[in-house]
């Protein structure tokens, strides 16, 4: 387990991290969420000591990160899919990657496989897109068989097969018992697997829970729309009769807080015709853009 | 992955050392896997044999031989062993990979004893190379090969003063981490203000400047000594004294930086 406490980093008058506190389980992938200077990225330099904070600790199962004595083997992170010197060839980068934590040379051609790079392990990284460079670097992450993954936005520039292997990638990562923490500004492909969010706003936490409480608020709307419009009169009585929230929307009606089963049970006893009747759920996305509104430190417009 | 046991095994100084060796093996194969490694070995060695070549051709009014001539290239392959052990770090900075290494390798002073021990092997290495071609240069010029009774100090000596640039060299990229501006920064100073200053300090004073100190190493006579400089010349060790004194207080700064600064 990841245990990050009170962590706080303040370059000049500027706050970029204010008193962050969260863990990251092990057996779960954790998105790491937030605005544009937000302190994402200084809470992920924090983490593996290339950034010092002013207070605070981050410990890895009880363990500051600079005190491990094999950090490869323990966090695998990618926190700049470019950092890699563009003349050197992608298996000689991670050659000098796995000498420097004594891993063996083995361990080179094997991540080449598993991210699918040994079909280009002989060409110059200065040639890679954006997309193969990601995979380079998480192979480099990958050297030292680390049970903690530390990722700073991994799928961009990732084709979307290259997403869906990285999604899947992951995910089994974490079913094998691994920790995953992944920083990502594609929050409706985080929702599609990261168990926890962590979400920052202005360097303060704003939440830290499981995705599934998250959205737990989330309200449902029903929209029905009747065959004739003496009927959309009637079943909204019927609607509001029954105790829901219903209003109308031209056409349609929109019921509130209620399911398409229950909609459709009243409009059936009444004998009432619908020719539309489907639910919405607000994303997400929506959950985690109201809770970081106030923080946004560049909005658009 | 890895059992947990490894969490529990935890940096020590002893650690620290034994993973020296893996540092040293990393450098060794960043070094031999860019480009820019094989110009300047090619660069040094077409320069030692131009320069000696052209001198042997162009100077007719002294006796040369070529146990003389060999080291005269050298005060440039010590400008290209710098400027080698500058991108053994700016190079670093500048692609990121610098923050892989720290990641990987939370010593930092491991880290720096695996560079300077590559940047030593990087003067070392360019100066066999400028001092090989040099002599090659000599009998190409028709020079006779002379007393070779005090080539291997020579040769020493310009060994130390290869080396010393290359250490001094990392330690100003480690202060100023970009490439353009500590290759020009240190440039500018060896070759343009520390002539100057030359010109215009006491020669009790100006026998201490960096790279006056070291060129003195290989005891080539050159036009500006004055009766006034040799007078107060410093021997040998002690020019290696000064010269080595700047490389090392270059690199504990950058040490010390390296330290304290974030990496991005």
């Amino acid at each position: 387990m990841i245990t990050v406490a009170s962590l706080r980093k303040t370059y000049g008058t500027r706050t970029a991290v204010d008193d962050l506190t969260f863990d990251v389980a092990a057996g779960r992938v954790t998105g790491f969420v937030g605005p544009n200077g937000a302190g994402k990225s200084t809470t992920m330099r924090m983490m593996v000591g290339l950034t010092r904070p002013d207070s605070g600790s981050v410990r890895y199962d009880g363990t500051p990160y600079t005190s491990l004595r094999r950090p490869a083997r323990v966090v695998g992170s990618v926190l700049d899919a470019r950092c890699m010197h563009p003349g050197r060839t992608a298996r000689n980068h991670l050659r000098a990657t796995a000498a420097l934590s004594g891993i063996a040379r083995s361990r080179v051609e094997a991540v080449l496989a598993e991210v699918g790079m040994e079909s280009a392990a002989d060409q110059r990284a200065g040639g890679f897109s954006l997309g193969m460079r990601q995979r380079l670097a998480l192979a480099g992450a990958l050297l030292g068989e680390p049970q903690v993954l530390l990722l700073d936005e991994p799928s961009n520039g990732l084709d979307p097969d290259g997403i869906r292997w990285l999604r899947t990638y992951l995910s089994d990562f974490a079913d094998k018992g691994g920790s995953v923490f992944v920083s990502s500004h594609l929050i409706g492909e985080l929702a599609m697997f990261a168990d926890d969010l962590v979400v920052v706003g202005a360097g303060r936490l704003l939440a830290a829970e499981s995705v599934a409480a998250i959205t737990a608020g989330n309200e449902v709307t029903v929209v029905v729309q009747t065959a004739q419009p003496q009927q959309q009169v009637e079943l909204e009585r019927h609607l509001a009769q029954a105790g829901l929230a219903v209003a109308s929307d031209g056409p349609r009606l929109k019921v509130r807080n209620s399911s398409r089963s229950a909609v459709s049970a009243i409009a059936f006893a009444h004998g009432i015709a619908v020719l539309e009747l489907s639910e919405t759920t607000r994303s997400l996305e929506d959950s985690l853009l109201d809770l970081t509104a106030a923080t946004a430190e560049f909005a658009s417009a | 992955m890895t059992s947990t046991t490894t969490f529990m095994n935890h940096r020590s100084a002893r650690s620290d050392v034994t993973s020296l060796p893996a540092a040293l093996n990393a450098e060794s194969i960043k070094i031999s896997t860019i480009r820019s490694t094989g110009a300047i070995t090619l660069l040094t060695a077409a320069i030692g044999i131009f320069a000696t070549w052209a001198t042997a051709a162009l100077v007719k009014d002294e006796v040369l031989v070529v146990s003389g001539v060999f080291v005269y290239s050298t005060f440039l392959t010590a400008v290209l062993a710098a400027i080698a052990s500058i991108l053994l770090v700016t190079s670093e900075v500048q692609h990121g990979t610098l923050a892989t290494a720290l990641t990987a390798q939370p010593a930092r002073w491991v880290l720096v004893a695996a560079k300077t021990v590559t940047a030593i092997g990087v003067g070392v290495r360019l100066g066999i190379i400028g001092m090989v071609t040099g002599f090659a240069g000599g009998l190409l010029g028709g020079l006779e090969i002379g007393d070779t009774s005090k080539m291997a100090a020579t040769a020493a000596w310009a060994l130390i003063f290869t080396a010393l640039a290359s250490v001094l060299g990392l330690g100003v990229g480690m202060i100023v981490r970009h490439s353009a501006a500590a290759i020009s920064g240190l440039l500018v100073w060896w070759l343009v203000a520390e002539n100057l200053l030359w010109a215009f300090l006491p020669a009790t004073v100006s026998r201490f400047l960096p790279f006056y100190a070291g060129g003195a190493l290989l005891g080539v006579d050159v036009d500006p000594n004055t009766p006034e400089t040799i007078a107060v010349a410093l021997t040998r060790t002690q020019d290696a004294l000064v010269f080595g004194g700047f490389a090392a207080a270059a690199l504990v700064a950058g040490t010390v930086l390296l330290h304290r600064r974030d990496t991005n």
